[in-house]
């Protein structure tokens, strides 16, 4: 028998803020059980590792308070793990829906092309690739209008970063370092 | 009367207050914009204005200091994504009024406030600066391990969900701090023999990942959801609001000026401890903290900006900088031609004027700019949410690789923006953790420090507290938060009812 | 849409091509500052470099890449195409990264552009200490064992090699060794009384020695340095100190091995005078740095001779984690 919780709005599900997140304190939701075993076992392993650092040489070793704070962690987990194994299940959520709907598998899909193709195409190309495709997926807006955003949004980021900041994105296929010296050339040819 | 003429430097000549204008402008959208940090800012600056006369470079560098720490509330309240750690706090009630469409009102009490804790923080610095530092150098390594025990009492403040699952975040928090080669002896901790891991994981791109990116991968759930209209009737906060939040925003002020004075703490802690202090002293909030509470901006804002002027005070009397921003001052004071240090104040008295002149002027055109554009900026939040989303994931992970030019970094912040979207899903908060990530230097370093000085002795620890007032009431202080916080307490409390 | 973005980008792509044959520099420079904003090596590369620009023509874009002591920007120009473009900003710590296990490379693998200046160490007490030289410190160690507490900044940091040369000139010291992460938190541990003595660059404590927040005891030099001409020598203290003296940290500006030629000498050109520039050599003498301004067989010769003196100095501490005889690390003198 599954009880249904209290009906409560998807806010409150996921919080309203950092200060205030989500979940439902008396109920377990889909993959709840599972992520407190993962945190449980991966706070384990960096006690492990934590005891690794220096062992328990000094009061004042470097692995002191890895030690102390992992070891705080496995123990939070365990009784988190405890706690969360023993409450009912809600009813009327499925992990399909409360933790990977389509949109986030779809953005999660885009944000691994992205960090796969950064690198050898650099920049520019890729973050217009990324924001088109987004965009046009998650609006279903025209492809002019898409266009017109994402080329927008990216030059206006590749300014304020790049020129102003000098921050040195990934340049990839796009030689922009020679773009800018004949801008440069340009301004100083004209001055 | 020369030192009233060099405060007013600033205000009777066009060109500086021309600059400080332009300064303070940009560092407002500076701060504002994730990754893009005023220290970015400020060390651009040193090679841009080297050929600079001194008054026109400090001019610069002050206006996008004091608009910067203010500017992080922007994206903090808009997006949920501080735009610098000092605004960390202000995204915990800023950000769910803005959902509630009062956007507007909350960047309105902000500016104000902020405007208010600047103002606080000029004035400690104009008229107690030496016996400030002073105050400051006392601080030993123990007393810096106390306040950074204070300051992870916080977790049970940041946690009004399971606080086990809060003390978990926070543990995790000060795990992910100690990352990396250890900078005192450059023993690895948590490297796995990965290369990578050795320069440690980036404190930025975990916030823009935690606070950032769960938050868009939740938003996700509702891509079709309208955008919440905004409501700009009143932006301006009334006489009555400011009144009534007054004596909170000066408590919160003193202490952003003394965390900000102490070399080793900044604004990022400052804010965190006014948050607390706020939601300890307010009894009835109109709104519950978390929600929109006006007390939870007001707190952090007053503080952040009261820390500047108090990060100006160890520099200005010893030489010391205050924090990051302050350091490359340092560095630029020393590039033309002054030399930084317990001399200044006598060798150039006219600097430490005209600093203090700067400052007031910067934090006036702060309040310009703060309150005008807000029209404008609030509509950031009504675009689709279909192109906010995409867009906000773009500004994340540039602005975590803007920090330290490192692909690496993008990576963690992903990952540790899918972690945080577990964490929100599942009740975990994630305030605790980055409060770990803050804090976990001052607490781990100083240990060290403070227990090697006693040659491991425990015993010694403890009686040197007790041997000095100053770590005697830090140790009360932690003892007394302690206990009216553990659950223990409310169930004695409670039992007796 | 799409086809046209990426048209034009090709577009671009081909044009630059034909650009990059023009001489050295035809696109701006990458500077990677191997420290934090507001470090030493930030405020001296950052200053030096705006003149360095003008002799070049071009445009020098400085980044500070920090962590792992300066290993992570020395791996990413290492890593980088030797084309010139990518150029290293940095300390002397990398000499010290085999001996010191923290990685495989140092300075070995890069053409030294130009070595701008190096740091002389003091050993600066708190103003009240009962001790006001050198040898009144050792007497007091000597009397009040295990209670001094010195400041240090981890192994391989300028205070490990300060001390490992007293302990290797005067023998095992009875002390505290307090870790800080950099002189400068611990210079202001030492103004606070939380440690007592810390050797540090003379830079950095030089205004609080003119402010009296600081006692010098001892010059970590052969001769006196004419900013405080009243402070003795290590070496005065005792004749032993010059073995390893002069000895200090040093800020230079590096290319990757491969780098062209007309990539070299145009670099290398423009610090040298870059590096003789009137307000640049005001600022390294008012923070107590000494000019060098040397490259190409010099510098590498100082190079070889500092990594040399230091690397066998942490070995007889006992610090070294790697013998620098493994290392190919001849001892000094050799």
């Amino acid at each position: 028998m599954s009880v249904q919780p209290d009906p409560e709005s998807d806010r409150a599900r996921e919080g309203s803020s950092d200060a205030t997140p989500g979940g439902l304190p008396e109920f377990r939701r889909p993959g709840e059980l599972a992520f407190a075993v993962f945190l449980a076992l991966a706070s384990a392993g960096l006690l492990f590792s934590a005891h690794d650092i220096a062992g328990f040489r000094a009061l004042s070793s470097p692995g002191a308070i890895p030690m102390a704070t992992t070891a705080a962690m496995l123990v939070t987990a365990l009784l988190v793990l405890w706690k969360t194994a023993r409450q009912p299940k809600t009813g009327d959520e499925t992990l399909r829906i409360a933790v990977f709907p389509a949109s986030v598998i779809a953005m999660a899909v885009l944000l691994i092309g992205y960090a796969l193709l950064l690198k050898p195409l650099g920049f520019l190309p890729t973050s217009a690739l990324f924001l088109f495709i987004a965009i046009k997926l998650l609006s279903g807006r025209s492809i002019v209008f898409t266009g017109v955003v994402t080329l927008a949004s990216v030059i206006g980021i590749w300014l304020i970063f790049r020129i102003v900041f000098t921050v040195l994105m990934p340049a990839g296929i796009v030689p922009e370092a020679e773009i800018i010296q004949i801008f440069r050339d340009l301004f100083n040819g004209g001055a | 009367m020369s030192a009233l003429m060099d405060f007013l430097t600033v205000f009777t000549q066009p060109q500086l207050l021309l600059l400080v204008g332009l300064g303070t402008f940009a560092g407002v959208y500076v701060g504002a914009i994730p990754g893009l940090s005023v220290t970015m800012a400020v060390s651009i600056l040193i090679s841009f204005t080297f050929a600079w006369d001194v008054y026109p470079a400090i001019s610069l560098m002050i206006g996008i200091y004091m608009g910067g720490v203010y500017g992080g509330s922007r994206t903090a309240i808009l997006l949920n994504i501080p735009g610098a750690p000092s605004a960390i706090a202000t995204a915990l009630d800023g950000y769910p009024m803005a959902q509630k469409g009062e956007a507007g009102t909350a960047i309105g009490v902000t500016t104000v406030m902020s405007f208010f804790g600047g103002f606080i923080g000029i004035l400690v610095l104009a008229a107690a600066a030496p016996a400030v530092s002073g105050f400051a150098l006392r601080f030993q390594p123990r007393d810096y391990m106390l306040l950074a025990v204070l300051g992870i009492l916080l977790v049970g403040s940041l946690s009004s969900g399971s606080l086990l699952k809060g003390i978990f975040a926070g543990a995790f928090g000060i795990a992910i701090g100690s990352v990396g080669m250890d900078p005192l002896t450059f023993t690895p901790r948590f490297t796995f023999d990965q290369p990578m891991l050795r320069g440690g994981i980036n404190f930025i791109a975990v916030m823009i990942g935690m606070f950032g990116v769960s938050e868009v991968l939740l938003q996700l759930h509702h891509v079709n959801t309208p955008a919440v209209r905004q409501k700009i009737s009143r932006i301006v906060p009334s006489f009555g609001t400011i009144k009534r939040y007054l004596p909170l925003s000066l408590q919160t002020s003193f202490i952003g000026v003394i965390i900000g004075a102490l070399p080793g703490t900044g604004g990022d802690i400052a804010a965190l401890m006014s948050y607390d202090h706020a939601k300890r002293i307010t009894k009835n909030p109109e709104t519950p903290f978390g929600e929109g509470a006006m007390e939870g901006l007001v707190a952090p804002e007053s503080a952040n900006n009261a820390a500047v002027g108090g990060a100006f005070i160890p520099m200005m009397t010893l030489g010391i900088p205050g924090d990051a921003v302050t350091a490359i001052m340092i560095g630029a004071l020393f590039i033309h031609g002054l030399n930084p240090g317990p001399m200044l104040m006598i060798d150039h008295p006219d600097m430490f004027w005209f600093i203090v002149g700067a400052l007031v002027t910067a934090n006036f055109f702060m309040l310009i700019f703060g309150l005008t554009g807000i029209r404008l900026f609030v509509k950031i939040v009504e675009i689709p949410r279909a192109v906010l989303i995409p867009l906000i994931m773009l500004l994340s992970i540039v602005g975590a690789y803007a920090v330290n030019n490192s692909i690496t970094d993008v990576y963690w912040m992903l990952g540790f923006g899918v972690f945080g979207y577990f964490m929100r899903l599942y009740g975990y908060p994630l305030g605790p953790v980055i409060l770990g990530v803050i804090l976990s230097r001052l607490l781990d370093d100083n240990w060290r420090r403070a227990i090697i000085s006693e040659r491991e002795d425990l015993g010694r620890f403890f009686s040197g507290i007790f041997h000095s007032p100053l770590s005697t009431v830090l140790l009360l202080a932690v003892v007394l938060i302690f206990v009216s916080q553990t659950p223990l307490w409310r169930l004695i409390r409670r039992r007796k009812a | 849409m799409r086809t046209i973005v990426f048209g034009a980008m090709t577009a671009l792509a081909f044009g630059a091509t034909a650009v990059s044959a023009q001489d050295y520099p035809s696109r701006e420079i990458q500077g990677i500052i191997q420290w934090g904003a507001g470090g030493s090596t930030d405020t001296v590369m950052r200053s030096v470099t705006p003149h360095a620009e003008e002799v070049l023509g071009g445009t020098v874009v400085m980044q500070n890449m920090t962590g792992a002591v300066g290993a992570i920007a020395l791996n990413y120009v290492a890593d980088a195409e030797a084309d010139g473009y990518t150029v290293l900003m940095g300390a002397e710590n990398p000499m010290l990264y085999r001996t010191m296990g923290l990685g495989e490379r140092d300075y070995s693998e890069f053409v030294p552009i130009n070595l701008l200046a190096r740091g002389t160490p003091i050993l600066v007490a708190g103003p009240d200490a009962p001790y006001s030289t050198y040898a009144e410190l050792m007497a007091y160690i000597a009397e009040h064992p295990g209670e001094v507490r010195f400041g240090s900044t981890g192994p391989g940091g300028l205070p490990s090699v300060i001390t490992a040369m007293m302990q290797s000139v005067e023998g095992e010291l009875d002390v505290i060794f307090v870790p800080y992460d950099g002189d400068g938190p611990a210079l202001t541990a030492l103004q606070g009384g939380a440690i007592d003595v810390m050797p540090a660059v003379l830079g950095a404590a030089i205004e609080n020695i003119r402010a009296g927040t600081m006692k010098p005891l001892a010059i970590f030099d052969t001769e006196r340095n004419e900013r405080l001409p009243d402070v003795a020598t290590a070496v005065e203290g005792n004749e032993g100190y010059s073995t390893y003296l002069p000895w200090g940290p040093f800020f230079g500006v590096f290319v990757h091995e491969g780098t062209p030629d007309e990539a070299v000498t145009a670099l290398t050109a423009a610090y040298a005078q870059a590096a003789e520039a009137e307000d640049f050599r005001a600022l390294m003498d008012t923070r107590g740095f000494t000019m060098m301004n040397i490259s190409g067989d010099e510098a590498r010769e100082f190079l070889a001779a500092w990594q040399s003196t230091t690397a066998w100095l942490m070995q007889e501490a006992g610090l070294a984690v790697n013998n620098p005889a493994d290392l190919g690390i001849p001892r000094p003198g050799e």
